[in-house]
């Protein structure tokens, strides 16, 4: 009774600040950052250069989180499952695109239009790889599961996990490989009043943004979306529409697994190192981007891996990269403070 | 009934997992002498056994796999004899194939191992300073001898300028000191990085170390000596091994005018990524390295390691010098390895192997007894020890009397000496 009545008993003042606080607090948090640094730049440097070219590379890793993030957003919000083997599937991605453009012999010295080929060979190949792989995974590992109690796919999850990363351990070893820098990654294609756009910038945002453009327009478009969404606000109702949810399930788990294959080509392109590890720290941070963007939403999951792509260029930049992990989670911790079901929120089966 | 049934098949696989996980552990051990652990007899002539505990698995596989060679190229040399005793070699894995180097639990368990066996009477080891870091109070405390062949981290064997604060006390619990090894200590490498930096024109630099005991140690000789050199390091940055990359911290060098890079950490914990990014965001600088990274994973290419345009920038130092830079013992040295194993361009590490066994016979013989004690007694009483690597005495704290450091660059993948630096300390 006392708790119920709180509320009404606030002064108004209080609830104003309140209400400011939880409408424009979030949109303060995320500046807090930017808008320091850049009035610091200001003041030291006179211009926002090198602010600018922060985003720039924020915007480039960031990318590639939303690519890995777009697959554990689809397969929650259709399932409701964490796919924890997702940053390894991410991983095998890189590992299967660096083997292939090895195998057909692609080199730094490889002339423009063959490259342009071979690479787009190489996106296909590493796409298809990858999708099936996933739906191989959901297949022996997730459908026999699917009236478990929720902990039995996570664990079968995690498990699939570990025996994708000692796929990698046995393919290339436990050190981190430097490949062929194909692309000449970090080479400035522009330099624009300071801001400096490399080739490897280029490159994860142009397959980026159109993957993701693609990807909204099929769900929201084509009949299998639209099924995918049916099934995913529910199975039961979807499948008396004549939905047939298990194969609806596997398209999301394709279209996942492609979009992680897409990933880890342009991961290896762009980094130039790859190891067996790195499906681990990258599907940690994707996983944020998609909880920090509203799990189960894609364009969250695009909005939440660029603001963490950001912040972890900022911070490295200015803070010391020894730091950057304490920051990024301190950022989802507030935004998640603010916004519980996340920055773009979703309706999933739970909350609504 | 069906629950019972499910967890006794529980029971059964995690047994087999088990049983598995414990083969897999002994794989490393391969050098065909076994023990029966825990047979109490007192090493009163009879066979000794001296250990070895490196990571043979991972970046630092060729290093190791010589130094290994080394060790038994000594033993078989002395005929397998050190004075009235017999003595037997085993090799230790204190890597993972996960890790890619050394791990905690490898290295503890080798330590406990060989404190548990009576036959054992000194190790050769650990290869990384962090290792070490762990292995010896566990030696220590069983009064096991230990000699590394490689450890350069300051705070193993004092506490002068560079250790962290606490070392080396907290490495030896029981107070008493056991270790002594044939490397200089970092406060002469740190000495020899700021010596060719400055001798190469170095303005600004900028530094990052993987903030292990070696990497961040080593990381604050550079620093000492730097500034007795005036030399400027405008950040020493600890860095997250396990970042995609290092992009922005390299653009922080670029702002802020840096002219020259120096990595102080070990090749697995990213070495090669911040070494592209550095090159790549500052193309004019020179970049240097330590021991840690002199290996092939980090400047041959083919093994995953730097690209050729990066690796004709880098310059490293090792503690080990040309085949011609050494007297004759040394020369000796290169040519029985050339002839027992064919290899006539043996990763530099071999003749610390070499040299490590070598100074254990001669240890155990001159205890007389065999007994651990009286072998650490003879480790330190060491005094102008003629030997491939030079003259040299183990002072009072473990420390070897040897100052010099080599100067390599990379050609075609591989490690090309360059000269001899005379560390200014």
């Amino acid at each position: 009774m006392a708790a119920t009545s709180l509320p009404a008993a606030q002064p108004r003042a209080l609830r104003a600040v309140r209400s400011f606080a939880s409408r424009y607090g979030l949109i303060g948090v995320l500046l807090v950052m930017p808008v320091a640094f850049g009035i610091h730049d200001l003041q030291t440097e006179g211009d926002l250069s090198r602010l600018g070219n922060n985003l720039v590379d924020g915007l480039s890793n960031g990318s590639i989180w939303a690519l890995v993030a777009i697959g554990y957003t689809l397969v929650y919000g259709i399932v409701e499952l964490i796919n924890f083997a997702h940053g390894e599937v991410f991983m095998l991605g890189s590992f299967v695109s660096a083997g292939f453009f090895g195998t057909i012999g692609l080199t730094a010295a490889t002339g423009v239009p063959g490259l342009v080929a071979g690479l787009f060979l190489t996106l296909l190949v590493s796409m298809i790889a990858l999708g099936v792989l996933n739906v191989m995974i959901e297949r022996v590992a997730y459908r026999p599961l699917r009236n478990a109690p929720k902990l039995a796919p996570l664990i079968t999850a995690v498990g699939f996990s570990f025996i994708l990363q000692n796929v990698g351990l046995l393919w290339r070893g436990g050190s981190q490989q430097g490949i062929d820098d194909l692309i000449n990654s970090q080479h400035e294609l522009i330099n624009f009043a300071g801001l400096s756009i490399t080739h490897g910038d280029m490159l994860a945002i142009a397959v980026t943004i159109p993957l993701v453009l693609a990807m909204t327009a099929f769900i929201s478009r084509s009949r299998l979306g639209k099924a995918m969404r049916a099934t995913a606000q529910d199975p039961d109702a979807a499948r008396l529409m004549g939905i047939n949810v298990d194969t609806t399930i596997s398209a999301t788990f394709l279209l996942g697994g492609m979009l992680a294959g897409a990933a880890g080509l342009i991961y290896a392109l762009y980094q130039t190192t790859i190891w067996y590890f790195q499906g681990f720290t990258a599907g940690l941070i994707a996983f944020t981007a998609a909880v920090m963007g509203g799990i189960g939403n894609i364009r969250g999951a695009v909005l939440g891996g660029l603001i963490i792509g950001g912040i972890q260029q900022i911070s490295d930049n200015r803070i010391g990269s020894e730091w950057t992990p304490a920051i990024v989670f301190a950022y989802l911790v507030l935004i998640m403070v603010f916004k519980p079901s996340g920055l773009l929120g979703e309706q999933t089966r739970e909350a609504g | 009934m069906r629950l019972n049934r499910a967890a006794a098949i529980g029971l059964l696989l995690s047994a087999l997992a088990y049983g598995a996980a414990a083969c897999g552990n002994d794989k490393g051990s391969s050098a065909g002498t076994t023990t029966s652990a825990g047979a109490a007899a007192a090493p009163t002539g009879g066979t000794l056994i001296v250990r070895s505990s490196l990571p043979l698995q991972g970046a630092q596989r060729p290093q190791t796999t010589d130094m290994v060679n080394g060790i038994k190229l000594a033993l078989k040399e002395a005929g397998d004899k050190a004075g009235p005793f017999t003595v037997k070699y085993l090799s230790k894995d204190d890597s993972s194939a996960q890790a890619g180097t050394w791990t905690a639990e490898n290295v503890s368990a080798n330590a406990r191992a060989a404190a548990q066996d009576d036959k054992t009477v000194a190790v050769i080891g650990e290869f990384n300073s962090g290792a070490s870091a762990i292995s010896i109070p566990i030696l220590s405390d069983a009064k096991l001898p230990q000699i590394s062949p490689a450890n350069t981290a300051v705070g193993l064997t004092s506490n002068e300028p560079g250790a962290e604060p606490g070392t080396p006390d907290k490495y030896y619990p029981s107070g008493f000191r056991n270790y002594v090894r044939i490397v200089p200590k970092d406060t002469i490498q740190g000495a020899a990085l700021a010596t060719i930096m400055k001798k190469d024109g170095c303005q600004k630099v900028a530094m990052a170390n993987d903030k292990e005991v070696y990497g961040a140690g080593l990381a604050r000789n550079i620093e000492i000596s730097a500034k007795t050199q005036s030399l400027n390091i405008i950040f020493n940055e600890g860095i997250d091994p396990k970042a995609p990359n290092y992009r922005s911290l390299a653009s922080r060098a670029k702002s802020q005018g840096a002219d020259c890079f120096v990595y102080s950490g070990i090749t697995s914990n990213n070495g090669v990524q911040i070494y592209k990014d550095f090159e790549a965001a500052l193309p004019n600088a020179k970049l240097y390295g330590p021991d840690g990274v002199a290996e092939s994973g980090f400047f041959d290419p083919k093994e995953g390691g730097i690209p050729a345009d990066v690796a004709k920038k880098v310059k490293l130092t090792v503690a080990t010098l040309s085949a011609d830079s050494y007297g004759e013992a040394g020369k000796k040295f290169f040519d029985d390895f050339a002839k027992e194993y064919g290899d006539k361009n043996p990763n530099p590490y071999s003749i610390y192997g070499y040299e490590a066994m070598s100074l254990a016979l001669d240890a155990i013989e001159r205890s007389k007894t065999g007994k651990r004690e009286d072998i650490v007694k003879a480790l330190f009483a060491t005094k102008d020890r003629d030997s491939p690597l030079g003259k040299y005495s183990i002072d009072k704290n473990g420390d070897t009397t040897l100052t010099d450091y080599g100067v390599y660059k990379v050609e075609d993948g591989q490690q090309v000496f360059l000269e001899t630096v005379k560390a200014q300390t």
